[in-house]
């Protein structure tokens, strides 16, 4: 239970021995150690320790993988990868292969092509399905190297009649466990790089599977819907709950009124699903496309996330001043960010005694819902009854989260469906919109401004950044760039696993009207230190709680932001696949890149936001009016299903 | 009631967690545990066991559904009745014993009887090949059981083993000895004379006399040896493998319990010479019956000074040694997945490099060594190098134990040195009638009459020591699906060539006995063989086809061409 994101110990054995032990690159340049790497006749000096696939990959030698993953430990098992060492009877696979010496290796000879075809064959012959019926049709690890490799017949048979069916117990993910390869991506994602634990293998010989604690269903393990096992499955085996045609159906039909909000990240992303390269956001052809498909509106989820600025950074300005002025013990600090339903899963579940420090304030999905079949409602004569809203989101947990019993302060579903990056996708490509040469068009006003601060809610350390910039004016009456070059807060910037910050309150100005209720000064906060964190993918998350458990230096902080997928939304389970390290710094630079060429990118700031508090929420942030719509209470689910 | 139940459990798994402490390796002794004392391993305890050691309830399944004598979720009769499937004890007849007990308790394998008494289940190589067919009653064992005896087994059971004719220990019989097993060491004495030298020099004997792993592989043990005590680490560790689980191997269960002494002073004299301070033995699930034995022989060591702190007066030398028990695990044998195991893992083989030497049991340099390895190793220290080479070959130094069971006169153990050709081999045990004999179990070779001649050494035919031999009357295709029934149900699941590639040998197997099975399907299976040997994960499943494909190779035309019998 130690591992950390993107690092591998040797805690769970077999599985990440070897990366335990091969030593990275990086690393062993310090001892200066070089080994000749000879692999199909072309040479390259590596350092001591590196992998036969990363040699090769320094050669622009492409070696076959499936198991393999990059962000994962190295498992070794599906021997795809396997390559000739000279000197050596049996083939090793290259993956798992640390050069300790000079080494002559062939990647393709006719022993290695005919193992590979035959490892391929023996998949085939247990994989069910057929590909234009599956949901990674054209983009499947196994597919393509079916085609790579020429299997034109099943060698070794091919199962006819699935064995187990789909499991679409959960709102969120919907497993096929027929079309499941072993490759044990999932067991690795769950387990290491989210420390939440869904599956392992279990049995042995030729009854092993992946199973879940007592073969629940997906609906009844301790599961945070995070989908990056998804993300990670080479195959159809892990899907997400795709709501695609209730939606054409509510498009299709008349008498509904058919909003959807778009979540800053998929519009980074959503190019990849048209063969663009990752960091090329479509924001204003995607507004287009979606107007083509049919959606009587289109807004932007930024209104809503600086919305959740303002409400959250009060809440966080009333926990510090109950706390310091008030000296109120009962209040709990850190406050910790609730954007992230998988975050908010995983806490109620692991540390449901930390619950109260869990920001009350909802998503901005679930804002946005709220508002939309309230005030949006009434503003447009529409019968709430009437509009269904749709939230487009990098995330599979968001389909959990709408769902959840309590999200319905609106008196009806505040958010009725949550469709994935992919899924849209698909819904465009299935009308026939090419996307890539849509001309550009605005979001749909009144919630359609789009400022920098929401925007950087898609990548991790967003929130914080967004939340920095707000409170540090309100409170000095001063611009952060004064302490922040162009606003940029890059200690809270990066995929470092756990980021921490402090920033010294050096003068205050006054109380702004928005806040005046609240707080008669701002006195109180001149020369403190401000101290916060943040933490993606939830093993960086247990990191912190542990921390902060045994009253390490992460419990002074008063705020911490969490977000439960590595890279934060961008890297979210509803994003294209495949995804890896670079390809989600190329999201966050896309997205960093927008923050910059808006015109407004702080929160308050938002002309949206502050209109809703003059017209709607008139007795301002916290207040009653938002305290009904637009915050939420937790569930203590416990890790104990038994 | 039912919170009262879950109070007592969460107290038990406490008091184990003191036991065995809270890191996951004491998970495997945890779960034995409770499963000895409430008869399964429910999901309650899976759960509270993996809270207990902060991991996932999950990975606990995980574990527990990995070894044959762990059963998660199941109640099991308060008898389990496990009859030996494997090869020798199919020969003697295994299967007319199966009808019967079925027949008796009015069950099938696999099933419970309804009043919760008696589990019908197979079990893999028992180790009591020379006197098959096998069956283990709990922790009981009844050598040679015939369809006649069956009621009487039942009988016992149902009268509590109160008037039980059957011994809890059934010894082999020793058919040839050796100097291995007619030394006339005492107590103490191996070790008294390794502590005399340096620990370099300890290691240099072993290497002069060209030491080889007696487990099969024949890996040079002072190498290993030397590598581990080059390692640099605070903590190393040295480990006896006692799995002995290849189908017709017995001779460790004897040497465990005959040689109990020879072999922990071999540990002790390993330990000293890789400067190690813990030691385990992991003894497999089926030995469990061993297990009494070998506790009291480490405590007798240790009372004597000759384990614990400052052994024999060294005042740097501290060395304990704990008893592991695996739980029917075939693959546990293969060292990497026997540390996986030992840390409270699926034994699931890691990638190779690294090797135990340098990262071993929870990171650290390990050696991990076979039972005879281990007596050797002392035999060497007190005897000296020369007297070990006086027998075998110059790659092959010493004598080998062989386990002999099969069509022949004298089944049990043979001492005889390396080298000895497969001929002399059958002379020896009365079986020069054989069509073939298997060299080396499930993993090894089915060597042809026309091959007899070859000799039995790490250099030309290999073996750990078991020697299965087939009479003229032998269905070979029988044989055959004997050794891949075992690897699909052993193979520990882990990679592909092995996982599924044995399945389809099997499935090739079952086309053949109905005669269905085309010469050019037939070539496809022995290519798939062949990758599977290279392309596999481990030694389990690089050695996996090599039965099926000596067999097929030497006896194609008694494999094709079958006509159903009605």
């Amino acid at each position: 239970m130690t591992n950390k994101y993107n690092v591998c110990d040797n805690s769970r054995g077999a599985k990440s021995t070897a990366a335990a032990c091969v030593i990275t690159p990086d690393d062993t340049t310090a001892l200066g150690a070089l080994i000749k790497a000879t692999i199909d006749d072309q040479s390259v000096n590596v350092p001591m320790g590196t992998t036969i696939l990363e040699a090769a990959k320094m050669l622009g030698i492409r070696i076959p993988t499936l198991c393999y993953h990059e962000d994962l430990c190295i498992s070794g098992v599906c021997r795809i990868c396997v390559v000739e060492v000279e000197g050596m009877r049996n083939l090793q696979a290259s993956c798992a292969y640390p050069i300790t010496q000079p080494i002559t290796v062939r990647t393709h000879s006719r022993k290695v092509r005919q193992a590979r075809r035959h490892i391929l064959d023996l998949m085939l012959s247990t994989h069910y399905g057929e590909c234009y019926t599956c949901v990674r049709n054209n983009n499947c690890e196994l597919q393509s190297l079916a085609k790579e490799y020429g299997v034109d017949f099943y060698r070794f048979g091919h199962v006819d009649k699935p064995k187990t069916g789909k499991d679409k117990s959960s709102y969120a993910i919907v497993r096929d466990e027929d079309k499941c390869i072993l490759c044990r991506r999932c067991v690795r994602t769950c387990v290491d790089l989210q420390e939440v634990g869904v599956y392992e293998a279990v049995n042995r010989g030729a009854d092993t599977r992946i199973g879940t604690f007592m073969n629940n269903p997906m609906s009844d393990v301790i599961c945070i819907n995070c989908g990056q096992c998804i993300n990670r499955c080479p195959t159809g085996a892990l899907q997400a709950q795709d709501p695609s045609d209730e939606i054409w159906d509510a498009i299709d039909d008349p008498a509904k009124h058919v909003i959807i909000q778009t979540a800053p990240a998929p519009r980074s992303a959503i190019g990849e699903c048209f063969g663009l390269e990752p960091g090329n956001p479509l924001t204003f052809e995607m507004n287009t496309a979606l107007r083509h498909c049919g959606f009587d509106k289109v807004f932007d989820t930024n209104f809503t996330a600086d919305l959740t600025i303002i409400e959250e950074g009060t809440e966080l300005i009333l926990r510090l001043y109950k706390a310091l002025v008030e000296k109120d013990q009962s209040i709990a600090l850190p406050q910790f960010t609730s954007c992230s339903p998988g975050w908010v899963k995983y806490i109620e579940h692991f540390y449901p005694e930390y619950l109260p420090n869990v920001s009350s304030a909802k998503s901005p999905q679930q804002m946005f819902g709220a508002l939309i079949k309230t005030h949006y409602a009434k503003m447009n004569n529409l019968d709430p009854a009437d509009i269904v809203t749709v939230a487009l989101m990098p995330c599979t947990a968001k389909k959990f989260e709408c769902n959840r019993p309590e999200m319905n302060d609106s008196g009806y579903k505040d958010v009725d469906y949550g469709l994935t990056t992919r899924e849209l996708a698909q819904m465009i490509k299935e009308a026939g919109i090419d996307l890539l040469n849509m001309p550009k068009s605005d979001f749909d006003d009144p919630f359609g401004t789009m400022t920098g601060s929401g925007v950087i809610f898609g990548a991790t350390g967003g929130v914080m950044e967004s939340a920095i910039r707000t409170v540090y004016e309100l409170v000095t009456g001063e611009v952060i760039e004064g302490v922040f070059e162009k606003a940029r807060i890059l200690p809270v910037r990066g995929f470092e696993g756990v980021k921490m910050a402090e920033l010294t309150i050096s003068k205050v100005g006054p109380v702004p009207d928005i806040l005046k209720h609240l707080v008669p000064d701002w006195n109180w906060l001149k020369g403190a230190t401000l101290k916060v964190a943040v933490a993606h993918g939830t093993a960086n998350a247990q990191k912190v709680m542990e921390d902060i458990k045994a009253g390490g230096p992460l419990s002074e902080c008063h705020f911490i932001e969490f977000m439960a997928c590595p890279g934060g939304c961008l890297g979210g389970g509803g994003m294209p696949i495949p995804t890896n390290e670079s390809i989600r710094a190329a999201r966050a630079q896309a997205i960093y890149a927008e923050d910059e060429a808006s015109e407004v990118r702080k929160s308050y700031m938002n002309e949206a936001v502050l209109r809703v508090y003059k017209e709607f929420l008139t007795d301002g942030p916290c207040g009653h009016k938002s305290h009904k719509l637009l915050h939420t209470e937790y569930m203590v689910r416990g890790k104990k299903l038994i | 009631m039912q919170v009262i139940e879950r109070e007592k459990l969460l107290n038990r798994i406490d008091d184990l967690k003191q036991a065995h402490g809270t890191t996951r390796s004491a998970l495997m002794p945890i779960l034995q545990n409770l499963q000895d004392e409430y008869g399964l391993i429910s999901g309650l305890m899976m759960q509270e066991v993996a809270h207990a050691l902060n991991i996932h309830p999950v990975e606990v399944e995980g574990v527990a559904s990995f070894y044959s004598f762990l059963h998660p979720n199941i109640k099991k009769g308060k008898y389990v009745i496990r009859l030996c499937q494997t090869i020798s004890c199919d020969l003697m007849g295994k299967s007319r014993v199966a009808r019967q007990f079925e027949n008796e308790l009015g069950i099938q394998f696999g099933e419970t009887t309804k009043d919760g008494l008696f589990t019908l289940e197979y079990t893999n190589c028992l180790g009591m090949c020379d006197q098959g067919p096998a069956v283990m009653v709990n922790d009981r064992l009844f050598a040679r059981v015939t369809p006649e005896k069956v009621p009487q087994i039942i009988a016992n059971c149902r009268r509590n083993f109160l008037k039980s004719d059957f011994p809890q220990i059934v010894p082999s019989d020793v058919q040839k000895s050796g100097p291995l097993l007619s030394n006339k060491l005492k107590h103490g004495d191996a070790l008294k004379k390794a502590l005399g030298m340096s620990r370099s020099d300890v290691i240099a004997i072993i290497r002069e006399a060209g030491l080889k792993g007696r487990g099969g592989a024949g890996f040079p043990t002072a190498v290993k040896w030397q590598l581990a005590g080059a390692a640099v680490s605070d903590m190393k560790f040295v480990v006896c493998n006692a799995d002995e689980g290849e189908p017709g191997t017995f001779k460790d269960r004897y040497l465990l319990h005959e040689q109990t002494d020879l072999m922990l002073a071999g540990m002790t004299i390993a330990a000293y010479a890789i400067g190690a301070e813990k030691g385990f033995i992991y003894l497999r699930g089926e030995y469990q019956y061993i297990r009494e034995h070998l506790n009291q022989a480490i405590e007798k060591r240790k009372n004597s000074k000759l384990l614990g702190q400052s052994i024999l007066g060294k005042k740097d030398f501290n060395f304990d040694i704990e008893l592991r028990m695996g739980a029917g695990a075939y693959v546990c044998g293969e060292e990497t997945a026997l540390i996986e195991s030992l840390e409270g893992q699926r034994g699931e083989p890691r990638n190779r490099p690294p090797f135990p030497v340098d990262t071993g049991f929870e990171g650290h340099p390990t050696i991990v060594n076979n039972v005879e390895t281990f007596v050797d190793a002392s035999l060497i220290c007190a005897m000296g190098a020369k007297w070990f080479m006086q027998h075998g070959t110059e790659k092959s130094t010493g004598t080998k134990l062989f386990s002999v069971s099969g069509d022949c006169e004298r089944p049990g153990i043979f001492e005889l040195p390396f080298g000895i050709s497969v001929k002399e081999l059958l002379k020896e045990v009365g079986g020069q009638d054989a069509k073939a004999v298997q060299i080396g179990g499930a993993s090894g070779r089915c060597v042809p009459r026309s091959e007899f001649e070859r000799a039995i050494a790490f250099e030309d035919v290999s073996s750990g020591g078991s020697i299965i031999v087939f009479g003229q009357d032998r269905d070979m295709l029988k044989v055959a699906k004997n050794f891949m029934e075992f690897f699909v149900e052993e193979s520990c699941g882990q990679c592909t060539p092995c996982r599924e590639g044995n399945v389809k040998l099997l499935e090739g197997l079952e086309l053949l006995e109905k005669g269905e099975c085309s010469s050019s399907y037939l070539n496809e299976l022995i290519k798939l063989g062949h990758t599977i040997q290279i392309a596999s994960k481990c030694g389990l499943g690089q050695s996996s086809p090599t039965a099926f494909l000596s067999i097929v190779e030497h006896f194609k035309n008694e494999l094709l061409g079958r006509v159903q019998t009605a």
